[in-house]
């Protein structure tokens, strides 16, 4: 069975870009371009990873990552975020939240979908 | 009565005359032998009583008195002239020590009998001859003194001229007695028109200064003296002056009139400092807060211009990388050729936002370094590998010179590594086919020493201040750069200093080939 995949990103590009090297990467995709949408797909699907940008158009991505942490529904769900705040400022952001991860903007398409593999359990 | 006086009376009276005078006296008879002597010549000479009647003179205190100008004086000239008067004797007493003294003699008969009697009269004038020469001394002390006064008196007439500040001496009356010449320099003044004025009245009543009047008629006499009071007048001559006065009310040396001695300073240049820096102070403080709003203005859009670039790059080099390596179908050659032309100016413009990212955490103190220890001989080795591949290409020979015992160092790894490799490119990149490239290096004390050299297209003197300014490139006919950022080396040099290096850049001039030198402390002197 195909591992499922949540990718949240306001940017239709990125999103299209990651979703596809996922689905070549033999995962079944889910997207969403807000984090509303994304917590609501992650609680209807229960995916093996979510792949979350942090700009997010209604909250940051880090925000969005909490409130699923603390549902018991969806708290080990692992979070990749994928981010083009690769400043330090951003990577303090990141690094408070458990069980969760970091890519940085531009992604290497050829090594995308194994490196999201690797964070799942 | 001394007329009623008998013989015995008599001798009692000049014994009792010789016991009362301070002056040691004593009486010798024709042979020389002590008859008498007085009090106070025992205790001047400290000799006792049973020791001295009866011995002969030189013979008193242990021979002490065995004085060669004392014999002179009573065996030769005494028995010629029966007196001698103040012959001064010094001589070195074995109990009493060095004396001074004046001997006065008479050879008289003795009153009772036909025995000759000499009376010698010693006095002591030791303590009085000291005197004598403190005394003289003093009196010397005093001319220099003297003569010091009036060389003080003149030194200070010519201070009251030297001095810049002006000075004006009054009398009682406050008429100008006299004044210094800076007085006249600064405040437009003619002599002819001052001395023998009322201070008032000069410049055409100029000086008529409310608060001048109080400090003059009311301060000083209470107090003869006041110090810094600032006074501010409109002079019509020379405007508007803020002056600090100075008073002393002094008795003048040569006469008994008072004199008032009023220094006056012309702060109006002073002040006028002061409010400009004060003014200027108050710019600065703006200015630095300003500057630090700045700094966090611009780091901040720094994060977000990152971030904002990052975003459409990401598409631009992901799509054209999943195209170029024809993931969802082939692709003919000439749109291949795009697409790898899409993504090399992708991942040039990658480079040279993070290449400009970094200089500014540099320039703004917040590159942190990730220090371990760093096997240098194998890094540099790699770092040549990654190059090989353009050298071989531009048919360029590169020459390494890595000493055996190039020791380990302390530093950040992905950052040396940048250093070396950013050196190294730029030494491909800027060296036309056929030439040569290099890399020596060598431990140099505490230090290590990288030199990377290339036979290429150097650099022209009057540029060698340009290339560290970043985006300077030279554009020559056998070599146009494009592939660069400009900046790789002005960031190499930063990073080099971070980590407590030094890099310098030398060339012969154009044409003549480049050497960079680089140092790296072995042991970080950085905190982590």
């Amino acid at each position: 069975m195909k591992k499922k995949a949540l990718v949240v990103d306001d940017n239709a590009s990125n999103l299209m870009l990651e979703k596809d090297l996922l689905e070549v990467g033999e995962f079944e995709v889910f997207q969403a371009e807000n984090a509303a949408s994304g917590i609501t797909i992650a609680r209807r699907e229960k995916p093996d990873i979510i792949i979350m940008d942090v700009r997010l158009p209604d909250m940051r991505g880090t925000e969005a990552a909490m409130i699923l942490h603390q549902d018991k529904e969806t708290s080990d769900i692992p979070i990749v975020f994928v981010t083009a705040s690769v400043m330090a400022g951003g990577m303090e952001e990141i690094e408070n939240i458990p069980n969760s991860g970091f890519i940085g903007k531009p992604i290497n398409t050829r090594t995308f979908a194994k490196e999201i593999s690797q964070f799942i359990k | 009565m001394f007329w009623k006086r008998t013989p015995t009376r008599s001798r009692e009276y000049s014994e009792s005359i010789i016991n009362t005078v301070r002056e040691p006296l004593i009486t010798l008879d024709q042979d020389l032998r002590v008859v008498s002597v007085s009090r106070s010549f025992y205790e001047v000479f400290k000799v006792k009583p049973e020791e001295t009647v009866g011995q002969l003179i030189y013979d008193l205190g242990n021979k002490q008195w065995d004085i060669p100008k004392l014999r002179e004086l009573l065996e030769t000239i005494l028995p010629q002239k029966t007196t001698f008067d103040n012959y001064e004797v010094e001589h070195d007493f074995a109990t009493i020590g060095r004396r001074v003294m004046l001997l006065n003699a008479r050879q008289i008969k003795r009153i009772l009998g036909k025995e000759r009697v000499i009376l010698l009269a010693i006095e002591d004038i030791t303590a009085r001859r000291e005197i004598e020469n403190g005394l003289e001394k003093a009196r010397k002390e005093l001319e220099v003194i003297k003569q010091s006064e009036d060389e003080a008196r003149e030194y200070s007439e010519s201070i009251i001229n030297t001095i810049r500040e002006p000075l004006i001496a009054l009398d009682q009356d406050l008429r100008v007695v006299s004044v210094s010449r800076s007085f006249y320099e600064v405040f437009k003044v003619k002599p002819e028109e001052t001395v023998g004025q009322l201070i008032y009245d000069l410049g055409n009543k100029q000086w008529d200064i409310p608060k001048l009047r109080e400090l003059l008629e009311t301060i000083l006499p209470q107090k003869t003296t006041f110090d810094n009071y600032e006074v501010e007048h409109d002079f019509t001559t020379i405007g508007r002056r803020i002056m600090l006065l100075n008073a002393r009310q002094i008795k003048r040396a040569l006469g008994k009139e008072r004199v008032i001695l009023l220094a006056i300073e012309d702060i109006t240049a002073r002040r006028e400092i002061e409010i400009g820096l004060e003014k200027a102070h108050e710019e600065l403080k703006e200015l630095a807060a300003e500057l630090k709003r700045t700094a966090l203005v611009k780091s901040e859009f720094l994060a977000n211009m990152s971030h904002e670039l990052r975003t459409p790059l990401n598409s631009i080099n992901g799509f054209s990388e999943v195209l170029y390596d024809e993931t969802f179908g082939p692709l003919n050659e000439k749109q291949k050729q795009y697409v790898n032309n899409v993504l090399v100016s992708g991942k040039h413009l990658l480079l040279l936002i993070n290449q400009i990212l970094d200089m500014a955490k540099v320039e703004a103190g917040k590159m942190k370094l990730a220090l371990s220890s760093l096997p240098m001989k194998s890094i540099l080795n790699d770092i040549s590998m990654l190059v090989a591949d353009m050298v071989s290409k531009k048919k360029i020979e590169m020459l390494l010179e890595i000493a055996e015992d190039l020791p380990d160092i302390e530093a950040d790894e992905l950052k040396v590594k940048e250093i070396i490799y950013n050196l190294l490119s730029n030494a491909v990149k800027f060296t036309p086919e056929g030439g040569k490239i290099g890399m020596q290096a060598k431990k140099a004390g505490s230090e290590i020493e990288v030199v990377v050299w290339d036979t290429g297209i150097g650099i022209a003197p009057e540029n060698m201040g340009k290339i560290f300014e970043g985006f300077f490139r030279v554009d020559t006919p056998y070599c146009q750069v494009t592939e660069g950022t400009g900046l790789g080396l002005p960031l190499s040099k930063k990073l080099v200093e971070l980590h407590g290096g030094k890099l310098s850049v030398e060339s012969a001039g154009l044409g003549k080939g480049t050497s960079v030198r680089f140092t790296l402390p072995i042991v970080s002197r950085k905190a982590v």
